[in-house]
């Protein structure tokens, strides 16, 4: 029996601190600066002690006059607090052209590099370079607070996610004439970048340096911790939090983007911020999950019934929400809400123009966690509906509420998708989902060419498992679906698992997981799997306690190969996709081949 | 009436056009070819090597997953209307007449072979996936068999617990006479194909009988064994179907190889004897 010599030492949090150029002058000089120096260090505990947190999760940055610091659709990891200096806020969506934002291609293999995959893939699956993981470690810093480390200049650590994470620095050399918005200036003292980097969502505004500027970018794993023990920081996100997303939110949606900046600040004095379930939802959709579907429905807060008058014009700016209408003794779901949709505003805009007014016709829940801000509808019909076009209205709502009940159960409520399969979407969380894989079975042969052509591509090991809950002749198979909200994101120590700046797409860094299975854990959907490594003869890698070392792995959309997905292009039968289950349209087009 | 056809039935009515085009294009340059006093024979049995080496591609194509060479499901619809064409090719080569010299046999035997576990593989895949979805729970093919002996154990607990329960030896003894082969190994793959239950429904009369001798109590076991029948019907279903749909293609796949072999040699032989090597 071969003897199994291959040993590295187990990753840890913090193997691979955001900028390893931080050390203990730089931490000092951070907690001297309010709202840093109000905070209470004993409430940190021994495991994730204050100064660790600032040496290991934030980064010092500068940023000359026209550099872009956020670029507005990019996925943050990472929140911003301005030490000196001063940032301008684009206005607008698309106010920076998208040539001049520099925005990076994601790397993908080139010809040569696709084709020796067929004599370079190794032969055993899940290889991994042990060399890599050691020139990781050789950057560890773990509580070196006191001592810190002598890291010249050219040591960048070349694994570490704040070098992956900043721009390379684009300019705009003519800020005025590459503006097609306007600007908000935030000044020292100030937190950006944090709704992105806390809700897991693409970046809502271009942000550059309007001086030199020295800020401190805060990778959201850090950004959490702190929340959580520094009451002081928490207080001071949220206020800014509420300061400065209303008006841009107002300001993106469809119907209140005529509104005067007076008008807009009006409205947005009168809105109030609503917020509905837990932030970790995925623990309690985990527990309640196999109940009975009316009293799961009925475990979900109510955040407008059906029946009752439209009191205000509810937009959903974080989470998912549950449209459905009373049917018999139960309830059936019409339709989901995500980020950008609204409730409400047929009711009101009806009753605004109409003598017979009507009621909300369906009710809202929240499917876990779920923010909304809540436009009053005299704000809406003083401000909002006279600058609307006739034309642009929607139409009357024709009240036959009896013929309603009539209605098939399975028929379609609302939309193009049939009820059962709305319900089966909502009921499993799938509207989570930017690429799940979908895969009909009445075309499917079993021949698993998918799973082959996955393996391939993906160190002998295919990174989905053809398997999942069904719904008549069509399966979610157990794909990684790049949520939209990725709550395998949560928890995760060391920030492996991010989305990729450029496509959204929810990748894990291998070198800086530490295979704790956080995110396996928390992924509600177990899409991620545990695997255990092996050297380049085969042989599992294992710590010096002789425990396999593991990683998290999951499909990552073949990020890296040019031809795209293989799992899609390798089904001979056309029988696999990878849809965004928002996308309704594409969705029911597939669904009705 | 054309409102009432999908897209998909739109598209295949297209091929199957085209299809027919190439067909009678294929005969007419044959027809050409002869009054023109050409080696049709030489003609046709190029396009057709041609054809056939085309068709032998996907599965090269299958092997690259990672290049971007058209989606599998793309090279399927070629494969499907090329093979057709294939054979509509090899009956203008073989003039409508089955060949008489023996190699000539052979050859002409296995391109049939190819074409027809080809027609075969095409059904299979048109038909059995609908049947495996609608039939019971899918499962993997790889865990059918130990999902089949964890069924194994369920039914063999159920059993002593019966014995144990009731302290009676019937239901135990019904098993060991009647159940327990039929929970050994993956059963009666040939009546799948031709959709028959008879195996089943005929065990399932039999517990129908023993129910008649039984308590309440056994009425219960007898009712999660019956349970369990089903469940391995559905195993043995899914192993027979998914089974047949992977396993075609050991029969399609060497078939073309010597197909492709045998053709190379047909025709190097055929040039040599026209003077081509001489």
């Amino acid at each position: 029996m071969a003897e199994i010599t291959a040993t590295i030492s187990r990753p840890q949090r913090w193997d691979v601190p955001f900028d390893d150029k931080m050390d203990a002058d730089a931490v000092d000089r951070v907690l001297s600066i309010p709202p840093f120096s109000r905070i209470d260090a004993s409430q940190f505990p021994k495991s994730t002690p204050l100064r660790d947190i600032l040496l290991n999760d934030t980064s010092l940055r500068s940023f000359r006059k026209g550099e872009i610091i956020v670029r507005e659709g990019d996925y943050g990891n990472s929140a911003f607090f301005i030490i000196r200096g001063s940032v301008k806020v684009t206005l607008g969506k698309d106010a920076i052209p998208a040539a001049l934002l520099g925005r990076r291609e994601s790397r993908k293999k080139n010809f040569f590099e696709t084709v020796s995959q067929l004599w370079r893939n190794p032969p055993f699956p899940e290889v991994r370079d042990t060399a890599r993981y050691q020139a990781a470690r050789a950057g560890t810093r773990r509580g070196d607070t006191t001592s810190p480390l002598p890291v010249p200049a050219t040591s960048r650590n070349p694994f570490g996610r704040a070098t992956e994470a900043k721009p390379a620095g684009i300019f705009l050399s003519d800020v005025p004439a590459v503006l097609k918005g306007g600007t908000a200036t935030l000044s020292a003292g100030l937190f950006f970048g944090e709704i992105a980097a806390l809700g897991r969502t693409p970046r809502t505004a271009t942000i550059f340096a309007d001086e030199a500027s020295e800020l401190l970018e805060i990778r959201w794993q850090g950004l959490r911790e702190l929340r959580l023990r520094a009451p002081e920081i928490k207080k001071f996100v949220d206020t800014n939090y509420r300061k400065y997303s209303l008006e841009n939110h107002l300001r993106e949606t469809e119907y209140f983007k005529d509104l005067s900046p007076e008008e807009l600040k009006l409205v947005a004095d009168q809105t109030r911020f609503e917020t509905y379930g837990g932030f970790d939802w995925h623990t309690d959709y985990k527990k309640n999950r196999d109940t009975n579907p009316i009293e799961r429905l009925r475990g979900e807060p109510v955040i407008a019934e059906q029946g009752q008058y439209a009191n205000g014009l509810i937009l959903i700016r974080a989470g998912f929400a549950r449209l459905s209408q009373k049917y018999n003794h139960g309830e059936r779901t019409a339709s989901y809400l995500a980020r950008g949709q609204m409730f409400g505003f047929k009711e009101i805009a009806h009753n605004w123009r109409s003598k017979e007014s009507v009621s909300l016709r369906y009710t809202l829940r929240a499917l876990g966690y779920v923010d909304v801000l809540v436009v009053p509808t005299a704000v809406v019909e003083q401000y909002v509906l006279p600058k609307i076009a006739a034309e642009d209205l929607p139409a009357l709502i024709e009240t036959k509420h009896e013929a309603e009940n009539l209605i098939s159960p399975l028929e379609q409520v609302s939309g193009k998708l049939p009820t059962d399969f709305v319900e089966f979407l909502v009921d499993n969380r799938f509207i989570n989902g930017r690429a799940t894989m979908l895969i009909d079975l009445e075309r499917c042969t079993r021949c698993d060419d998918c799973v082959r052509a996955c393996a391939a591509s993906h160190d002998n090991n295919p990174r989905f498992v053809r398997h999942g809950q069904q719904l008549g002749s069509y399966m979610v198979a157990n794909a990684c679906m790049h949520c939209l909200d990725p709550v395998c994101m949560i928890g995760c120590p060391t920030g492996a698992i991010s989305r990729d700046a450029a496509g959204g797409q929810v990748v894990i860094n291998d070198t800086t997981c530490i295979g704790c299975s956080t995110c396996a854990n928390s992924c509600p959907y177990n899409n991620i799997q545990m695997v255990e490594i092996r050297d380049a003869r085969g042989e599992p890698l294992l710590d010096q306690e002789k425990r396999p070392v593991t990683k998290a792995a999951k499909c990552d959309l073949c990020l890296e190969q040019p031809a795209g997905p293989a799992c899609v292009r390798a089904c001979p039968h056309d029988a696999l996709a990878r849809l965004n289950i928002r996308d309704t349209d594409t969705l029911a087009a597939w669904l009705q081949r | 009436m054309a409102a009432t056809l999908t897209t998909s039935h739109r598209r295949i009515l297209l091929r199957t056009g085209l299809l027919a085009l190439a067909g009678v294009g294929a005969w007419t340059w044959q027809r050409h070819l002869a009054t023109s006093l050409h080696h049709t024979a030489i003609a046709t049995g190029l396009a057709l090597f041609l054809t056939c080496l085309a068709l032998a591609l996907f599965n090269a194509r299958k092997k690259l997953p990672f290049l971007p060479l058209l989606r599998a499901a793309t090279w399927t619809q070629f494969h499907i209307y090329f093979g057709w064409f294939s054979i509509l090719l090899f009956l203008l080569h073989i003039g409508f007449r089955w060949p008489d010299g023996p190699f000539e046999v052979l050859l002409a035997s296995v391109f049939s072979l190819v074409a027809l576990s080809g027609v075969v593989g095409l059904f299979l895949s048109r038909t059995l996936p609908s049947r495996l979805t609608h039939h019971g729970e899918n499962v993997i093919y790889e865990r059918i068999p130990a999902l089949r002996a964890k069924l194994q154990r369920d039914v063999e607990a159920i059993v002593l617990k019966s014995v144990e329960e009731t302290k009676s030896c019937t239901i135990a003894d019904f098993y060991a006479a009647q159940l327990k082969r039929y929970f050994d190994r993956p059963r009666n793959f040939f009546h799948y194909l031709t959709r028959g239950q008879a195996p089943l429904k005929g065990i399932l009369g039999e517990i129908r009988l023993l129910e008649r001798y039984t308590n309440e109590r056994e009425h219960a076991i007898l009712a999660e064994l019956t349970e369990c029948l089903h469940a391995k019907e559905n195993l043995d279903f899914q192993l027979a179907g998914q089974g047949l749909l992977k396993y075609w293609l050991f029969v399609h796949i060497p078939l073309t190889a010597s197909l492709l072999l045998l053709g190379a040699f047909h025709g190097l032989y055929v040039f040599y004897f026209a003077g081509g090597l001489r």
